[in-house]
């Protein structure tokens, strides 16, 4: 899967998770950014993540992300892992 | 050996000047010597044996874990770091909960006394080992370096909560003597000082009488009680957290914040993102996230949003992993139902009531055209969380659950706010002099805290201490100097009188 396709993907997420169509994220969004991703928020936005790419983020990984591009580092090691 | 004794200003004074003498490879074994002394005089004596023997543990297991891992061992790394919080909180609850004592021979039981800093050092090495099991923390091979970390003298008071992966290495590396990080250190503890001689210890006075004897004070008294209290709790942490982490500063030492003006919170769940913050990112990540990761969580997650839907299954989820969370972070504060509720589950109450009310609010609001944004919403929002702060804290100060619900009862008893300003408030044990300084002192922090969020004229957002950094060298002298003389002359303080303990320092 490409950077751009994992983007593609993490877009409908983050709509989805914070009920706004205008969202759009990159390898800089971080939490500030979005209206709502606060810590409660975000354990929801990691399992609907990991839903959408079948994919498990580690309890370190949970609490160590620092953006969506960090988000998206980890998901592409994940899924090159996988194939 | 109290951070706001005389006896603590001559440890620092030598210790800061020795510090910086030492070769760079010596400063955190002085450090470390100097934890070990501050800790033995601050009261606790052999009681340092539980730090010893908490830091001791997470040292082997740490170890044990590492071992493991080469070995491929993935059940024993579980269990190394399981045995090691185990033994952490179960000392914990044995010593603060439990109230666990000795037999005597009249046949009563005489609790253990507790060591200084318990809950601080316990969380910040329970932390500690599960970020090493989590693989985001190296390990510390040298353990008198471990027991540093768990135990540096100023964290010993009332933390912060540290974490080591952010703050752990600050402790060993090498720090030049750099003028304006010693005085920037200086400058913050001098402003905690203000904040607990001059403010807290004026609003205690106030906040003591109302609180044991409140069957006296009905109707406006008791929220003028809770106020006074909410200002004393507030001046005497956040005043303790600016000697302590200035005195770090001081050393080069970076330490973690614990408040952000919390009382400028427009809902429940910031006030605690900017309250007591260390207590809850460790809650977040030790407690919140691990119980929603659980296999059981993520099943009745998934079982609930199939039937009744995705928003209400996250909803239902989330509100039973915060009331675990919530009821811990009551307990932390100490075993007493009171805790349990003010500072725990009346915050879960807050929180799930707002969320659940919303989308009541969002219909009815607009149809009465009353605008949910803007800085008139926010205004309401900031009074009506600190309101809701000041109900919890009620809990928090009074002698029971049930004196809180008495006292809280008598606040909507009577209509009497004229008592607010024809001289009633005099009879509460200060005098007009000492109600003066108060309410100056307390406006000057209220909008050194409004200063510390509002943008200059440049747009940039910038704590006080920058601002006044930025002036001549003259003024800003001249500020410092003012503020020093200001808590020589008002703190209160000196041979005879001794400052009331920190409240957090019990937890």
């Amino acid at each position: 899967m490409t950077r751009d396709e994992i983007y593609d993907r993490l877009n409908e997420v983050f709509r989805d998770v914070f009920d706004d169509e205008s969202i759009t994220v990159n390898d800089r969004t971080t939490s500030a950014d979005i209206d709502g991703w606060d810590s409660l928020e975000h354990i929801n936005l990691i399992a609907a993540v990991e839903q959408e790419f079948g994919i498990h983020f580690a309890m370190g990984q949970i609490v160590t992300m620092k953006n969506v591009g960090e988000m998206a580092n980890i998901i592409a090691e994940k899924l090159a892992a996988r194939s | 050996m109290e951070i706001t004794s005389f006896y603590f200003l001559c440890f620092f004074a030598a210790l800061l000047a020795l510090y910086y003498l030492v070769s760079k490879r010596g400063q955190w074994i002085l450090l470390f010597a100097g934890s070990l002394v501050y800790y033995w005089f601050a009261g606790s004596g052999w009681l340092i044996l539980y730090p010893a023997a908490a830091a001791a543990a997470t040292f082997i297991s740490t170890a044990a874990m590492e071992r493991a891992e080469r070995a491929g061992k993935q059940g024993l790394r579980t269990a190394a770091v399981l045995a090691d919080v185990l033994f952490l909180i179960g000392v914990l609850a044995l010593l603060k909960y439990l109230k666990f004592g000795m037999h005597q021979a009249d046949g009563t039981i005489r609790a253990l006394a507790v060591p200084l800093g318990l809950s601080y050092y316990t969380f910040t090495l329970a932390g500690y080992a599960m970020d090493v099991y989590n693989g985001i923390a190296e390990r510390q091979r040298n353990p008198a370096k471990l027991l540093l970390f768990g135990m540096f003298f100023p964290t010993m008071v009332s933390g912060p909560i540290q974490t080591y992966r952010e703050t752990g290495a600050e402790l060993f590396k090498p720090h030049r003597l750099d003028y304006r990080t010693v005085t920037r250190g200086l400058q913050r503890m001098v402003w905690g000082f203000f904040k607990k001689l001059v403010i807290s210890e004026r609003a205690a006075v106030l906040a003591n009488t109302i609180f044991q004897g409140y069957g006296r004070y009905p109707g406006a008294y008791i929220w003028f009680g809770a106020v006074m209290f909410t200002i004393q709790l507030y001046t005497d942490f956040s005043g303790c957290m600016d000697i302590v982490i200035g005195a770090a500063e001081a050393l080069g030492i970076r330490l973690p914040e614990n408040f952000a003006q919390p009382f400028f919170s427009r809902t429940i769940s910031e006030y605690w993102r900017r309250w007591h913050i260390t207590l809850g990112v460790w809650m977040r990540n030790y407690v919140f996230y691990p119980l929603l990761r659980t296999k059981g969580m993520m099943q009745l997650s998934r079982t609930l949003r199939k039937k009744l839907g995705k928003k209400a299954g996250k909803e239902i989820t989330t509100i039973l992993a915060m009331f675990v969370l919530w009821t811990a972070v009551g307990l932390w504060h100490g075993g007493d139902i009171k805790y349990v509720i003010g500072s725990g589950l009346l915050h879960w109450f807050y929180i799930v009531a707002g969320e659940l009310t919303l989308p009541f609010w969002k219909k009815v609001l607009p149809a009465l055209h009353i605008r949910m944004e803007g800085k008139g919403a926010d205004f309401f929002r900031i009074v009506r969380t600190f309101i809701l702060v000041n109900v919890g804290n009620v809990f928090f100060n009074a002698a029971s659950a049930g004196d809180a619900c008495a006292m809280l009862r008598l606040g909507v008893s009577r209509w009497n706010p004229q008592i607010l300003v024809n001289g009633s408030l005099l009879s509460l044990g200060l005098d007009w002099e000492d109600m003066a300084i108060l309410a100056i002192s307390v406006l000057v922090l209220f909008l050194v805290d409004l200063l510390s969020v509002l943008p200059d004229r440049q747009g940039n957002v910038m704590c006080v201490r920058d601002r006044i950094a930025e002036r001549k060298l003259p003024v800003r002298w001249l500020f410092w100097l003012c503020l020093l003389f200001f808590v020589i002359i008002f703190g209160e303080y000196g041979p005879g009188y001794s400052s009331a303990a920190f409240i957090y320092q019990g937890f």
